[in-house]
């Protein structure tokens, strides 16, 4: 395997594991599928232009040195998951699981609307970090620098919530109430706490997902979180709903296994490199219908 | 004044009535059994009292303040703990992190080091255990971690929902001892959900019969263990 195919894999994989984190974070503390991630996703995409109908993208926010920006950007989606619980999710906390997975459809069309609204349908030219794109050369390979910052991007937030998570007061709130809400609840958690927390996490790991998309494509699209949102949501399932560590092992998996298609198949077979790809999902989910790492909250209680 | 005080409890899951016109005050430093058949309303009791079920109607107070309404965490944070059927503990955990969860509602940190240090003397296994996942724990020391860590959030009050529930009877002999233990060390009130009256007799305190989502009995242990009340609960008759 070229260095040059381990270096798209693992920046492919990395940003499908972080969105996939996004999705198993909130389905974790309150068993909710949030199909407005990708509007989230969206939405920290636009906040970087000045709302307009114009075809032509005026950088906002994005015009901002990085050191700002990505906080303010980080801070923004977090803002907007956390808004998005308190006014659509948090009125129907007692409600069914399915009544919520519409609630996050209605959320999201709401959220694109909007969007449309503000800035239009067609998709805009965004030039943010132009720079990043140049090659560096790295042992054979000659990679993006984008490419490298993604991946140690990656590394270094997967590190981070670990830490968080294992070490922080709000992390071990957040995997108890995720294995048992209820218990954890008995025990003086704070519902709201967690699941806003949660949120926050969530809109955080939407916002990166959106630089990285931008910077990437260079362009600015009112759809383009449904795209990702769909692979993300294919590996929480393939991760096992609600497992963490699944999500971003399956997030890798798909998208290295990605990555590998594209490189490994026959000119011809290139155009279907999907079917290969979710052929080998509903394989894993065949022998797996529970997902590669069920995690222990979800199995039935006596 | 009492220290648990249930007045004209009901509690409803949808048409079915689980507990209905159910009344009885608990005095500080208690230990109440709560027996009766499958089904008599004994869980539902305590679930409602602790708040992860919701009263259809009447009173829960406790030292005069009323619980019933507020949500489980509320609870907690008043000083009433509680020991779920099943025990719940957090298997992926470890021992000492399902021992933290409960004393984020606490002030007193040197206090925490102290309960740490007691709920570890009275089940030196956890201590051997700190670091090991909850889930690989045996029937008996998960019963063991559940109670210690109701301990944790420092409760005036403490629930306990059949404790001998799947264990073997030299087990819950030790489960049973270690409770009155603790209960004297730290003057709790306990309320404990217990189907065998002869367990419950040699333990020794009051006893609360069920049936029916009602009590049918009040009285102590001991005299229930002698006068068949509970074969009258269970088969019916007058009680």
């Amino acid at each position: 395997m070229s260095l040059q195919l381990l270096f798209d894999a693992l920046a492919l994989g990395g940003i499908y594991a972080i969105a996939a984190l996004g999705i198993a974070l909130i389905f974790g503390v309150m068993r909710l599928v949030n199909f407005a991630h990708g509007q989230f996703i969206a939405c920290a995409v636009f906040a970087l232009i000045v709302p307009s109908t114009d075809a032509l993208a005026v950088l906002g926010l994005g015009a901002l040195p990085a050191p700002v920006l990505v906080p303010l950007i980080l801070l923004i989606g977090a803002g907007l998951a956390v808004a998005a619980e308190a006014l659509v999710f948090r009125p129907m906390r007692n409600a069914s699981p399915v009544a919520l997975m519409v609630g996050s459809f209605a959320l999201g069309v709401a959220l694109q609307n909007l969007l449309l609204v503000l800035y239009g349908g067609r998709p805009k030219a965004v030039s943010l970090w132009a720079e990043l794109g140049q090659p560096v050369q790295v042992g054979s390979a000659s990679v993006p620098l984008l490419q490298l910052i993604v991946i140690a991007a990656v590394a270094v937030i997967l590190a981070g919530l670990a830490l968080m998570l294992r070490k922080s007061r709000l992390g071990l709130e957040m995997r108890a109430a995720a294995e048992d809400f209820t218990m954890a609840r008995m025990l003086g958690v704070r519902s709201n706490r967690v699941i806003s927390g949660a949120f926050a996490l969530s809109g955080a790991l939407a916002a990166v997902v959106a630089l990285v998309l931008v910077a990437q494509t260079g362009v600015a699209d009112v759809r383009m979180g449904g795209q990702i949102m769909l692979v993300a949501f294919i590996a929480t399932v393939v991760g096992g709903m609600g497992s963490l560590s699944g999500a971003v092992a399956a997030g890798l998996g798909i998208g290295a296994a990605s990555a590998l298609l594209q490189a490994g198949l026959p000119a011809d077979a290139r155009p279907f490199r999907d079917a290969f790809l979710y052929g080998g999902v509903i394989l894993v989910l065949l022998f797996r219908p529970q997902g590669l790492f069920a995690p222990v909250g979800a199995k039935p209680r006596v | 004044m009492a220290k648990l005080g249930i007045f004209d409890l009901a509690v409803r899951y949808g048409k079915l009535t689980a507990i209905a016109d159910l009344s009885f005050t608990v005095a500080e430093g208690q230990r109440v059994f709560v027996s009766g058949p499958n089904g008599a309303g004994k869980s539902s009791l305590l679930s409602a009292i602790a708040g992860s079920v919701r009263t259809a109607h009447g009173r829960i107070e406790m030292d005069g303040d009323i619980l019933s309404g507020l949500g489980p965490e509320a609870i907690a944070r008043r000083g009433l703990s509680m020991v779920p059927e099943g025990r719940r503990i957090f298997a992926g955990l470890s021992v000492l992190e399902n021992l933290t969860v409960g004393t984020g509602i606490r002030r007193d940190r040197g206090a925490v080091a102290d309960d740490l240090e007691t709920v570890f003397t009275a089940f030196p296994i956890l201590r051997e255990r700190a670091r090991a996942n909850a889930g690989a724990l045996s029937g008996g020391q998960q019963q063991m971690l559940a109670i210690a860590r109701a301990l944790m959030t420092n409760p005036k009050v403490m629930l306990v929902d059949e404790p001998s529930l799947g264990l073997a009877p030299k087990v819950v002999d030790e489960v049973y001892d270690r409770l009155c233990q603790l209960q004297a060390l730290r003057g709790l009130t306990l309320v404990i959900v217990e189907q065998s009256s002869a367990r419950a007799a040699r333990v020794g305190g009051r006893m609360l019969l069920m049936r029916g989502g009602r009590i049918v009995a009040d009285g102590d242990a001991t005299e229930f263990a002698a006068r068949d009340l509970l074969t009258e609960a269970y088969f019916g008759g007058a009680a």
